[in-house]
């Protein structure tokens, strides 16, 4: 008992009280689902009522319009992450295997440009989107289309530098070898590389749609009708308003829209923790 | 599988992907090239151009790999950047927005008064002698007129038909207006000025009413003055957007114009006592949040990995549920926090049984930014931190251990300095990130406290972004410039910042 | 190979080019004049028109509603060209930020239409001169009075502060008096002015004072008076709006002030109150509250999208009009601004109460000093961080006013050229 002590029980009392402290929040966000006073308080550990009041809320509320923002989130967040990574693994792919000229000058100015945050840029990119919109209605300012231009063309210096390290770690020898059995760079690409990449570029995609889906100020900036809002920006307003403050309903639509993630989340978390290992920041 | 990259079957293919892509690309070209954006139009040909090419010939092999990637970055990152360093150097805020030959007309506009008595007629709208015109009726005077833009022809009332109230319905060689014409009347008839008496014209206020006015400001188009024909006041351009009486820049018109002020905006930062004291204050913050994140962040997160580095019973659950704050999605999370941190409906209070006011004293909201920001953090160093711990050979610690080592020894010796130096390149990503975590600091404190009454523009715990933000978004002026300004002054600051991480990593020396 | 590639090349551009000649979009006459409103507004908007639509022929109507009325506001500021609305339902302080950056566009009224109107409610909506809009609804707050609590009203400050304070246990009194519309710095401006401190200055033949503010250390003491036991606050007024609406309710706050566009909210609980402005330090010196109106004002793009006449008919035929407020009213529930609609009869009695009640102790709501923040601090911030400053965390009374009448003094200088 006294060596489990010595060796085990500070972990334990370590790992308890930390879970305590990341489950806390999220019990409270449970509890004040069911709750129908709409605050986020702690009266009791135990909820003294379960009610469904806000869950109701959220889909029979004809001003509520919360499935179209969850519709809104998946499409724009899938699209980016699809996208992103089919056009950035193409990108990474020849800065990692062929040989052309400029590919140092190019890699370096691709490393600047990742730095820079694409949220420094948010008034510029404002007055671009504005302008676009005077001749494409529906790819400029207030569209989910545009949002999606902004969102591939904002992570894309990120997700080629972050794919060119996965590329850099996959073998060479597999796709050399390929090459001098005449196979085209085109072909080494779709038929060699691909299939061994596809894992990775899963959790790349992954990532990025989780980033995407947690976009707030782009997002709030670009999207002013309530038909278009994404879910985070949709329940923002739920306690941003001025006057009131309903966690109830915000409660229970960020469980709804944070339960399938949480899942994908834990259920690949080692795949992810690869990715992480490779420098990518969750936004 | 092979002959579907080469053959006829892929060719076909890609003819259809390009066709259909140039073809909305030629569109989106034509319709910005008719609305005068000239470089977006330029950008889309070239895109165009470069995709035929790229796709159908042999030019480059690369290129067809990273043509859409190099192409998205061009369009929204890098024009972005070249743009904000445009907008730095110009004085674009509220009052200075739209362009010059806009101001000019909006000042126009404006630029006239109603006549003494506020006089004002029944109105139709139609065409006299193939010119637009309206037929007026003055119901005080009893008297009916047609008024083109330059010509008056007085009426006789027995010719008219004239409804219950005295107004003329219709006039002879007056034609009211097809339905055809109808639709295209607001746009014609409302920018004409209809001719009434001297300096006098009539305007329309809608398609029934025309207000009796005379123009006040004059345009001289030649010297690029407005001139005041009634007091005879001169206001020339004054280089900042705006055009004023020389000698006395406090009159001025409005609206104004986006010019140019070159530097200014920059100077300004260190100049203005106004802007820098704020400026200091929320640099040192800005780097005092994202110094203690990383630290507090790390180090909560090694001593999890290190107290879980031994199977112990319930390591998979444990693990399960450190990693839950990471993977909620961060925005609701920070959300949570902030109603938690209420300070009369709040569990934080309720909990410690306090009525502590969180995000009204300083001092209190950075400590509730630090915590939550932990809480979002820790699991992800917790992650990489027992990735890291299992690189750590084993060997090098048995050997320790064997020497006589204790274990504290071991840690601080071998084991900390190592991960350090596996880590340091993710601690620095991890610090750039903080230094611009917008949303935590937007969606909690709002940047908040902020001491109103000593006149402070940034709050507390404002860091440079949300600070730029409020500059570029804020609610009474918004000063794009200033903000373009501050942006490029932070990127330099990251940039650096995250070179010198990569160097750490000797990322850059790795390019062969 | 090649040469049959570039021929593909030169197949593309031919059928690129003809393909889009399809697409090249064909200037449409347009008719659709866009409006913009705020959560509440917007769809009882929506309503009205959907009853009668036909205010100006040939064109339609699109409402298009925001959240809140800072969405509202937010959206306004970053309006463009291309997504700017024709018409938007704001607040009279907006005019001259919106003049000023040429979002805004004048309008001029005829003598019959500017005499539906006050000439305080046509001033609100004036930037140098030039009318941006019409008025449509009287913007007030008023102070009631739980008649199950209070018995007879309370004729000075310190008569609610001793009900209060005889009261606060044996009752179980959250407060005394607390905000529940119009927040902290609007909707409290009564309280400010009870106990002497005035956004701006007024002479004695009701001329605003540019160059001096209200006396801080009266003010200062005043509020440790009514307000402070010692440095903490004696709970009588909570420095937040939060739960106000709801503790009224409960019979927890004796006193409330309301917005006028609430008091349909409490009647429907089935409560008796009683309406009347905030009592001051002295008997018959009530604090004065903002009056102010929202009203329908043009935008330089209506004449950009080509329905600048349009627009303007629609302002005068509907919003500025008895028919048009009456209906929109029945509805929306705040005091019409329009003179004949203000006196119709099927305007209910408390729209006409507050409606009253604004004329008899308000003062007009002018942007240009409320907006400036010459001093620091434009009174928007200012007014709820004195209240912080001194109810939470128990800085001085005075020392805070009188940075306070500092800074409004500083804005209201500035301002004078906005005017």
């Amino acid at each position: 008992m006294s060596i489990w002590l010595r060796t085990n029980a500070w972990r334990h009392a370590v790992i308890i009280s930390v879970c305590l402290f990341s489950l806390f929040p999220l019990y409270l966000v449970v509890i004040s689902s069911f709750n129908s006073t709409g605050s986020l308080r702690l009266d009791s550990f135990i909820p003294r009522e379960i009610s469904f009041a806000n869950y109701k809320m959220l889909f029979n509320d004809p001003t509520i319009p919360y499935m179209t923002w969850v519709k809104n989130s998946l499409i724009v967040a899938g699209a980016t992450a699809v996208l992103s990574v089919t056009i950035g693994s193409a990108s990474a792919f020849a800065f990692s295997r062929l040989n052309f000229k400029g590919r140092k000058t190019g890699i370096q100015l691709l490393l600047l440009v990742q730095m820079f945050p694409a949220i420094l840029a948010i008034s510029a990119v404002y007055v671009i989107m504005e302008r676009v919109y005077t001749f494409a209605p529906s790819i400029g300012l207030g569209t989910q289309a545009g949002l999606l231009l902004i969102y591939l063309g904002g992570a894309m210096g990120v997700n080629i530098w972050l794919l060119k390290g996965f590329v850099d770690s996959i073998p060479k020898e597999l796709d050399e070898a390929a090459k001098i059995d005449g196979a085209s760079a085109v072909q080494t690409y779709w038929l060699i590389f691909m299939p061994l990449a596809a894992p990775v570029l899963a959790v790349v995609a992954l990532l990025s749609f989780i980033g995407t889906f947690n976009e707030f100020i782009l997002a709030r900036l670009f999207l002013v009708d309530m038909e278009s809002r994404t879910v985070a920006v949709g329940l923002q307003q739920f306690i941003g308003g001025q006057y009131s403050e309903n966690w109830g309903p915000f409660a229970a639509g960020s469980i709804i829209a944070s339960v399938p993630i949480v899942i994908i989340f834990l259920s690949l978390q080692r795949y992810i923790v690869n990715g992480l290992t490779a420098g990518s920041v969750k936004g | 599988m092979t002959s579907f990259f080469t053959g006829k079957v892929s060719f076909v293919l890609k003819l259809v992907v390009v066709l259909l892509l140039s073809s909305v690309l030629v569109t989106l070209t034509q319709s910005a090239f008719a609305q005068k954006e000239y470089f977006i139009a330029g950008f889309l040909a070239i895109t165009i151009l470069l995709l035929v090419l790229t796709y159908l010939t042999k030019i480059s092999i690369p290129l067809k790999f990273f043509l859409p990637g190099i192409l998205l970055l061009i369009a929204f990152v890098l024009s972005p950047i070249l743009f904000t360093v445009t907008m730095s150097s110009y004085n674009y805020k509220t009052g200075n927005i739209i362009s010059k030959s806009e101001a000019i007309e909006q000042i126009k506009n404006r630029g006239f008064e109603s006549d003494a008595d506020g006089t004002s007629f029944d109105i139709k709208i139609g065409r006299y002698d193939n010119q637009e015109a309206i037929l007026v009726s003055d119901s005080i005077n009893g008297a009916y007129f047609i008024s083109t833009e330059n010509n008056r022809i007085p009426l006789i009332a027995q010719d008219l038909t004239v409804n219950e109230y005295g107004v003329a319905e219709s006039a002879p060689d007056f034609q009211t207006l097809s339905d055809a014409e109808m639709a295209n009347a607001d746009e014609i008839y409302s920018l004409k000025r209809f001719k009434y008496q001297d300096e006098y014209f009539i305007a329309l206020e809608g398609f029934e009413v025309g207000i009796v006015s005379r123009q006040v400001l004059a345009f001289d188009e030649v010297n690029d003055q407005f001139k005041n024909i009634i007091s005879g006041e001169i206001y020339t351009d004054n280089g900042r957007g705006n055009f004023a009486i020389e000698g006395s820049p406090d009159q001025y018109l409005e609206p104004g114009w986006r010019a140019p002020i070159w530097f200014e905006n920059y100077t300004k930062l260190f100049t203005e006592e106004r802007l820098r004291a704020p400026l200091v204050s929320v640099f040192i913050w800005t780097i005092t949040f994202a110094s203690l994140s990383v630290l507090t962040t790390f180090a909560l997160g090694l001593l999890l990995a290190l107290a879980l580095n031994k199977p112990i019973r319930g390591r998979r659950v444990y693990r399960s549920i450190l990693i839950l704050p990471y993977a909620m999605p961060s925005i609701m999370s920070i959300l949570i926090w902030g109603g938690m941190f209420n300070t009369e409906f709040g569990a934080i209070n309720n909990l410690l049984g306090t009525d502590i006011a969180w995000f009204q004293s300083p001092t209190f909201a950075k400590f509730a930014i630090i915590l939550v920001n932990l809480w979002l953090g820790f699991p992800y160093f917790y992650l990489i931190s027992s990735g890291a711990l299992q690189a750590i050979p084993s060997e090098l610690l048995e050997a320790a251990s064997i020497d006589g080592a204790n274990p504290r020894q071991i840690f601080r010796q071998i084991t900390l300095p190592l991960l350090l130096q596996i880590l340091s390149p993710l601690l620095i990503a991890s610090f750039a990130f903080n230094f611009n975590n917008f949303n935590l600091i937007y969606l909690l404190t709002g940047g908040g406290p902020r001491a109103e009454l000593d006149g402070e523009l940034a709050g507390a715990t404002d860091i440079l972004i949300s600070f730029t933000y409020k500059i570029a978004f804020g609610s009474s002026v918004q000063d794009l410039g200033l903000a373009s300004a501050i942006s490029l002054v932070i990127f330099v600051l990251v940039a650096s910042i995250s070179m010198y991480g990569l160097r750490k990593s000797k990322v850059l020396e790795s390019f062969q | 190979m090649t040469k049959k590639r570039y021929s593909a090349v030169g197949f593309v551009a031919a059928v690129a080019i003809a393909v889009s000649g399809l697409f090249v979009p064909s200037a449409n006459a347009n008719n659709e004049i866009v409006v913009w409103a705020d959560g509440d507004r917007g769809p009882n908007l929506v309503k009205v028109l959907a009853e009668k639509g036909d205010w100006v022929s040939g064109y339609k109507v699109t409402v298009k509603s925001f959240s809140n009325f800072d969405a509202l506001k937010d959206a306004f500021d970053k309006a463009t060209d291309a997504s700017g609305p024709d018409i938007v339902m704001g607040a009279n302080d907006w005019v001259p930020t919106g003049a000023k950056s040429g979002k805004l566009a004048p309008i001029t009224l005829t003598a019959s239409q500017k005499a539906r109107f006050t000439s305080g409610q046509l001033f609100d909506l004036t930037y140098k001169g030039k009318l941006y809009g019409v008025p449509v609804d009287v913007n007030n707050v008023a102070m009631i009075y739980n008649t199950k609590l209070v018995t007879t009203a309370p004729k000075t400050f310190g008569e609610m502060v001793n009900y209060y304070k005889a009261n606060k246990t044996s009752k179980g009194l959250k407060a005394g008096l607390c905000v529940a519309g119009g927040g902290m710095s609007w909707g409290a401006h009564s309280i400010f002015s009870a106990l002497g401190a005035d956004a701006y200055q007024f002479d004695a033949r009701g001329k605003i004072v540019y160059d001096r503010s209200f006396n801080g250390t009266t003010f200062g003491k005043n509020v440790r008076t009514f307000l402070l036991d010692g440095k903490k606050s004696n709970g009588f007024l909570p420095a937040s709006d939060a739960g106000c609406k709801d503790n009224f309710l409960d019979g927890t706050v004796p006193f409330a002030i309301i917005g006028n566009w609430e008091w349909k909210d409490y009647v429907a609980k089935g409560f008796t109150m009683n309406l009347m402005p905030v009592p001051g330090v002295n008997a018959n010196k009530p604090g004065k509250m903002f009056g102010s109106v929202s009203g329908a004002l043009l935008t330089t793009f209506a004449a950009k999208h080509g329905v600048e006449a349009g627009a303007k008919s629609l302002l005068t035929n509907f919003f500025g009009s008895t028919d048009g407020q009456v209906r929109y009213q029945k509805i929306e529930g705040r005091p019409p601004a329009e003179k004949g609609a203000a006196l119709d009869a099927t305007v209910s009695a408390a729209q006409r109460g507050f409606g009253s009640a604004a004329s008899l102790s308000s003062i007009p709501q002018i942007g240009a000093f409320l907006n400036n923040n010459a001093g620091g601090a434009n009174y928007w911030d200012s007014a709820p961080a004195y209240w912080t400053a001194v109810l939470v965390d128990g800085k001085d009374a005075v020392v805070e006013g009188n940075k306070l009448a500092a800074i409004w003094r500083a804005n209201t200088t500035a301002g004078k050229s906005d005017l």
